[in-house]
């Protein structure tokens, strides 16, 4: 190269770099990032002491205005535009040790200090944390023109994955193997490997787009939203029990049925949370619409005799919150449950503001979970249809309503646990409210205005007794009189004239006496619930008797599935919020009404009820919603997410590794995808990012040994469900029936043991064993081993997360669970019966059955030692082929339970449980 | 904070080993090419060995942050609440009011679990005598404590805030009455690990044929990896969940298929190159050897008649005074924390099992044996030095008989109390023949020396080496501790 080229070639360079430098020089020197530099210092540095829990000498650096405020001293510590005069930083640089600060900590580095100068000289601007920002169309980083180039370009994913690995210096890793990807993707769209014939047809079809011909028929199969439905139920903290004590049965699997239609259906996610959160408020509900809301009550509930019902009403409601946030919002809230959140900008009153939207809701931890929702079955369809029929013949739109309501879910009732000013009464075990000899009850305040009818749902165990209602005071007329008489079987519902008009509202006190109560002590009447209803329409018809009798007989004891829903309270019952001090339920301190924390609403719009919230969170301009759904599918199918910690996008969660990616991403799911779950699944599924193969190299292991970056596939530990639902259909004993009520598949005994909770765990008939994981029972004090074993949670709170261990428990697990033992038996079986030609096929088709690859010379070679070992042991005493085989419809022979040996080491490989 | 950074750093260490890619970055030579088994020592070489000993099993061995006295704990919880006043805390008053209305200064605006309007005072069930150099009052049902309470604290000022069991009790061993948290075994396992590999580091054993209240949370690990959970050991099927092969295996069957599937799982590693398979290696291996290991330490068959006659033990049948034995010989072998439920304390007065003088004696019978034989047996083999041993329920019983509904109850029994009860420590650097706390002349309320459950749960840390202030755990934004944000160590049982 001639010599002048050289010197332009280093002039050229030189004003490059010093163009760059000054660059460089030039942004840092005119701008600090409030986000990216100042607020790390603060969080790790300051805000323990100057911040939301405590405001050392008053100051505060949590929110603007309070950061700019007067202190203690009189004076701000920060003074925009002016650090040298600041106190904030003449404390950094204080020689005293009592006044230096941080406070008896380490001092700041020079670089530190300076960014906090800086800072306040250019007028020591806040902004909002990312997270809180809406989330705006991002620009696609450039494709290079090496890219154009490459044979496969990839998608938009992909682009922003390069960007990253290029700037670290990494490459993508090349497409898995067509058998590898395969697998991969089955067991991340269905939870299971493919139907065999999908299998066959992706591995024939040699074409570009057989790869998405494959994803959309994946997404297409039931089973998508089965498997999808797994991740829901650990966010809804879903369980067949009640949770504490007894942890008696709770059945609530009409909700997890919800949840696999709405997934199948690609029920658009702001419509799907909609639903969950406020189906019940949407004009005249839908029974599906109703099930949905079914999510908040998961919440548990206390039946331990003794129990204050209010209080775990209360713990239930502060659940409802936190779940909110954690699975919906990606957002830990929980801490401004007692004071002001120590790093984000979350007031502790707007706590207990958003508790306001929950707080109304009808159910009190009463025993039978009140509200219900009732589905009829046979004979109560008819009835409810001709019920339904008779009511429209009436011209009272309101009594209409109130009937329908009160049929489909038994509201508006006042449960007898609200009770008070007992006499002879009580509320046994804390559950109902008995009456004895001569006894006195009070309700407070409720409205009888148009009421002409009480219905009582109740038990007697004796006849003759007088139940008589008065208004306010028992010197009053009586409103109400009835007789009654012992009840056969279980509770009873009845109906009584209301015999005055009583308008507004009034405290109903009540009377009980039977002749045939001889003591004091002895039991009267008991009472599940009061109902102060309009007259049953239609009194002037001659069928009016006929209608009416129908309609008690169906509230009574319908034929119905009942499942536990979210309503609101009537009016008069509305409950008032108040802050707790320090988030002691029982200190009520300022009351609040419903309200989203006010950085989230800067025109401080009303938001009323869990409808209002609902718009909220599905409203566009919502900057978490739609990450917090993005990046919770991400790290479904990559076992981690751009951000890592699900549960947290504050400024104490981790940063995202690929914002503009996850802000992309999240644009498209509300924007173009219009909410499509099944959209962006494909969108990711079909990037290179997600195709290519696992291997790591030594590069990529010294460069980016969490592989953050994505220069190879993750490999993953299949979930606790996967494990169950792949060795099940590995061996052809998967029963593919959806829905219904959970079964009991194997379990060892003693797993159940609660107190008072007679119950058993009753294995299910046939192959109703062989269900997948969603279907299993799941007692929250005693749970499915297996599940919690390969990290399950208790489903006692939400779940964002499952940590993933390693433990020998699992290994025990998969070894020794009969469970896993039988399969193994059906799959040596299953390749027995087709006759292979040699041990060294017979082990491969194995092998293939069980990783959907065929195994090497090697892998083939250990295994068969492992079958000759087994075969030779057996051979020597052969009572063994007896004891393995245990079956008595397998014929059985040495070289079955050979190979069954060999086949429990299968399903116990490593490729076989983890994501390859 | 010193010891808060040590347990950050384990923490991110577990996570790393957990989720992540952590073991190649430290340990990146020739991995593939070591034989099994040693797979993993040699890795010692490279490496801080500290921190690769957390970063490849989460349950090794660690130092405690503070010097520590106990290396064990054995925690007997009396599920159900045992009434204090028929046990430890002597109340001649009490006696003297025998059947008389309770005052109304001691019902005004109190909640109870069962007890409705006014209640009749009951007198002790029981008689007392004060036994020891430390003149400790003991009642007729302690017969063999009377010769070990030279060696414990009792604390008789012991309160709590739930009178409802399962609440309670999660209290007692999470910290918080909900669910949802880690429990004390969790968090010492977290922090300290085990010291035998082949065994789980926490085992919960329970009798009386109930899991408590509040079931298995209370063994649960929260929010923490699942790891760290109670493992339940039981006396009937296999001693730790699948821990026997299936029928027809031997021990020659199950050893080559564990050796082929290591083998194999080596040679997806050379494809791989994923540590977390180097990781199921060594698990399976541990599999391998806990088979052996859990069996033998649960066979209470082998020890000698004395001891059996000690205890009060029947080998292959479920009993507490069995469990008793079992954590002997737990903590014997390096189990970190050893938790037992005895179900059946529950002393309500509504039939004969719930009766202070029918069914509650019965209880008492084997509890004292058995308690009692642990001490000296602890003793005499030179372990109570460094096992902690505490006794308790999740809270008392009235001083009043309950009236449940308003009515009297058909036997002699008592309702839960929340306000004062008596738990009491031993070994670890525990303060011998000590009482500590006084009840007013009834036993209703403290009236010094009061103490709560989580000051107990502070005492425990302490003894483990632990600064119940400084052992956190992040979850959902915030560091959370066994002891929230209350608890004060018991210095004056601290010898």
């Amino acid at each position: 190269m001639p010599a002048f080229l050289k010197s332009t070639g280093f002039i050229s360079i030189s004003i490059c770099v010093f163009l760059l430098l000054g660059y460089f020089v030039f942004i840092r020197e005119e701008k600090v990032d409030y986000n990216a530099d100042v607020k790390p210092i603060i969080n790790q540095k300051c805000i323990s002491c100057h911040g939301g829990v405590k405001k050392k000498a008053g100051f505060s650096l949590l929110f603007e205005e309070e950061a700019l405020a007067a202190t203690e001293s009189g004076k701000p510590a920060i003074i925009p535009g002016d650090a040298k005069n600041s106190e904030m930083i003449r404390r950094l640089y204080s020689k005293d040790p009592d006044e230096r600060m941080p406070y008896h900590e380490a001092e700041l580095s020079d670089h530190k200090k300076r960014i906090l100068e800086k800072w306040i000289d250019q007028g020591a601007h806040f902004s909002t944390h990312w997270a809180y920002q809406p989330v705006n169309l991002t620009t696609l980083p450039s494709k290079s023109i090496f890219d154009l180039f490459k044979k496969e370009s990839g998608t938009e994913i992909d682009r922003f994955i390069d960007q990253k690995l290029k700037s670290i210096g990494l490459e993508r890793s090349l497409e898995a193997d067509k058998r590898t990807l395969l697998r991969r993707v089955s067991l991340d769209l269905i939870g299971i490997p493919a139907p065999q014939h999908v299998q066959l047809a992706f591995l024939k079809d040699s074409s570009k787009e057989s790869y998405e011909r494959l994803v959309d028929t994946l997404l297409s199969l039931p089973a998508y939203g089965e498997r999808w439905t797994a991740m829901w139920m650990d966010l809804a903290r879903y369980a067949d029990s009640k949770g504490y004590e007894r942890d008696y049965i709770r059945s609530i699997w009409r909700y997890r049925d919800w949840l696999i239609n709405a997934f199948n259906q690609d029920k658009p996610y702001n419509q799907f949370i909609t639903e969950q959160l406020a189906g019940d408020l949407l004009p005249d509900p839908t029974d599906d619409q109703f099930l949905a809301t079914a999510f908040h009550r998961n919440t548990m509930n206390n039946d331990e005799g003794g129990t204050d019902n209010e209080e775990f009403r209360t713990a239930a409601i502060l659940d409802r919150v936190n779940t909110t946030w954690e699975a919906l919002l990606g957002t830990s809230f929980a801490c401004v449950q007692c004071h002001s959140h120590p790093y984000d900008p979350f007031k502790h009153d707007e706590y207990y503001k958003f508790m306001a939207f929950f707080n109304n809701t009808r159910d009190e931890d009463t025993y039978d979970e009140y509200p219900l929702l009732r589905e009829f079955r046979n004979n109560s369809i008819h009835q409810y249809d001709s019920v339904l029929n008779w009511l429209q013949t009436s011209s009272d739109a309101n009594a209409k309503q109130f009937y329908k309501t009160l049929i489909k879910t038994g509201q508006q009732c006042i449960n007898s646990l609200i009770a008070d000013s007992l006499n002879n009464a009580a509320l046994e075990d804390t559950k109902f409210l008995r009456m004895r000899k001569n006894a006195w009850a009070r309700i407070k305040q409720i409205g009888l205005s148009n009421k002409q009818t009480l219905l009582i749902r109740y038990r007697s165990p004796v006849d003759r007794g007088v139940l008589t209602f008065f208004a306010d005071s028992s010197k009053t007329k009586a409103f109400a009189v009835a007789n009654i008489n012992k009840t056969k079987d279980g509770w009873n519902i009845i109906s009584i004239p209301i015999s005055q008009k009583l308008d507004g509202r009034h405290d109903i006190v009540f009377h009980f006496d039977s002749p045939q109560l001889k003591n004091e002590n002895e039991n009267g009447i008991v009472f599940d619930w009061l109902c102060f209803a309009p007259s049953f329409p239609g009194s002037a018809n001659k069928d009016f008797k006929a209608y009416q009798t129908t309609f008690l007989q169906l509230l009574n004891k319908p034929d119905a599935e009942l499942t536990p829903i979210m309503m609101d309270n009537p009016s008069e019952l509305k409950r008032n919020t108040y802050v707790f001090e320090r988030g002691n339920w029982l200190l009520k301190t300022k009351q609040v009404e419903p309200d989203i924390p006010s950085i989230f609403n800067p025109q401080k719009n009303k938001y009323a009820n869990r409808l209002d919230l609902a718009k909220w969170m599905t409203d566009k301009s919502n900057p978490l919603t739609s990450r917090t759904m993005v990046n919770r599918l991400w790290e479904q199918l990559f076992g981690q997410g751009l951000v890592e910690t699900l549960e947290d996008f504050g400024s104490q969660g981790a940063a995202p590794t690929h914002q503009s990616l996850l802000d992309y991403l999240s644009y498209q799911f509300m924007n173009q995808d219009q909410w499509s779950i099944k959209k962006l699944l494909k969108r990711m599924v079909m990037s290179a990012t997600y195709r290519q193969s696992s291997v790591s190299d030594k590069k990529s292991q010294e460069l980016d040994p969490l592989n953050k970056y994505y220069s190879h596939a993750p490999r993953v530990r299949l979930t606790a469900e996967q494990i169950r639902d792949q060795a099940l259909v590995i061996c052809g004993a998967i029963n593919n029936k959806m829905f219904g009520p959970s079964v009991m598949p194997f379990q060892p005994d003693g797993i159940w043991a609660s107190p008072y909770d007679g119950r058993k765990w009753e294995q299910s008939k046939g192959d109703e064993i062989y269900r997948r994981a969603i279907y299993t029972y799941w007692k929250r004090t005693g749970p499915y081993p297996t599940q919690i074993n390969f990290d399950g949670t208790a489903r006692e709170v939400c779940t964002s997360r499952r940590i993933r261990t390693n433990t020998p428990l699992q290994a025990l697990n998969l070894l020794n669970d009969s469970t896993y033992w039988d399969l193994s038996v059906k799959l040596a079986k299953k390749i027995m019966d087709e006759k292979p030609a040699s041990i060294e096929l017979s082990i491969s088709k194995a092998y293939e059955a069980a990783t959907g690859k065929i195994p090497n010379a090697a892998k083939i070679q250990t295994l068969k030692i492992l079958y000759i070992a087994s075969y030779k042991n057996i051979s020597s005493q052969p009572e063994k082929t007896s004891q393995l085989i245990a079956d008595s419809t397998i014929k059985k022979n040495k070289q079955l339970a050979a190979m069954a040996i060999t086949t429990s080491a299968i399903l116990n490989l490593d490729e076989v449980i983890t994501k390859n | 904070m010193k010891s808060n950074n040590i347990h950050q750093e384990a923490y991110r260490h577990n996570l790393s080993y957990n989720t992540r890619r952590h073991f190649l970055r430290e340990c990146r030579t020739g991995m593939g090419m070591l034989a099994l088994g040693s797979l993993l020592d040699g890795c010692n070489f490279f490496s801080n060995a500290e921190n690769e000993l957390l970063a490849k099993n989460p349950l090794a061995a660690k130092p405690s942050p503070l010097l520590g006295k106990a290396k064990s704990v054995i925690f007997l919880h009396m599920a159900g609440a045992p009434s204090q006043l028929e046990m430890f805390d002597y109340k001649p008053e009490l006696q003297k009011m025998d059947g008389m209305d309770c005052p109304d200064s001691f019902i005004q605006g109190k909640k109870f679990a069962f007890i409705r309007g006014v209640p009749k005072l009951l007198g002790p069930q029981a008689s007392f005598k004060q036994y020891g150099e430390s003149g400790i009052w003991l009642s007729n049902h302690m017969q063999h404590f009377q010769s070990v309470v030279d060696e414990v604290s009792l604390l008789k000022a012991v309160s709590t805030d739930q009178f409802n069991h399962a609440p309670a009790q999660l209290l007692m061993h999470c910290g918080t009455p909900r669910l949802g948290r880690p429990s004390m075994g969790s968090w010492v396992t977290y922090g300290l690990g085990s010291e035998n590999s082949n065994l789980p580091g926490f085992v919960v054993l329970t009798s009386g044929g109930r899991n408590p209240d509040a079931g298995k949370s209370v063994w649960g690990s929260g929010f923490l990896p699942s790891v760290y959970q109670g493992v339940q050991c039981r006396s009937e099927g296999d001693p730790v969940l699948f821990l026997k092969d299936p029928n027809g295996y031997d021990r020659d069957l199950r050893k080559s298929s564990i050796e082929t599937i290591n083998k194999v799982n080596e040679l997806s590693y050379e494809e791989y190159k994923d540590p977390e398979i180097l990781s199921r290696i060594s698990q399976y291996e541990m599999a391998f050897k806990m088979q052996i290991a859990v069996p033998d330490v649960m066979n209470i068959s082998d020890e000698p008649a004395y001891i059996h006659e000690l205890y009060g033990t029947k080998p292959g049948k479920e009993s507490f005074a069995n469990n008793v034995l079992l954590a002997r010989k737990l903590v014997e072998k390096g189990v970190r924390f050893v938790q037992l439920f005895d179900w059946g304390w529950d002393s309500h007065g509504t039939d004969p099992g719930t009766a202070l003088d029918q069914g509650f004696v019965e209880k008492c019978r084997e509890n004292d044996q058995a308690v009692s034989a642990l001490l000296i047996d602890l003793k005499q083999r030179g372990l109570l030095d460094e096992t902690l041993v505490v006794w308790g329920g999740e809270f008392g019983r009235t001083p009043m008989q309950e009236n449940r509904d308003g009515k009297q109850n058909s036997f002699k029994g008592r309702d839960h109390h929340s306000d004062a009860f008596c738990m009491w420590m031993a070994g670890a650097g525990i303060k011998k023949g000590f009482t500590y706390g006084e009840t007013d002349p009834i036993g209703y309320n403290p009236i010094e020396g009061k103490v709560t459950v989580h000051d107990i749960q502070a005492t425990i840390l302490q003894q483990l080496g632990f600064d119940h202030t400084a052992f956190t755990y992040p979850f959902q934004g915030r560091n959370f501790r066994l002891t929230d944000v209350f608890g004060k160590v018991i210095d004056p049982i601290i010898s």
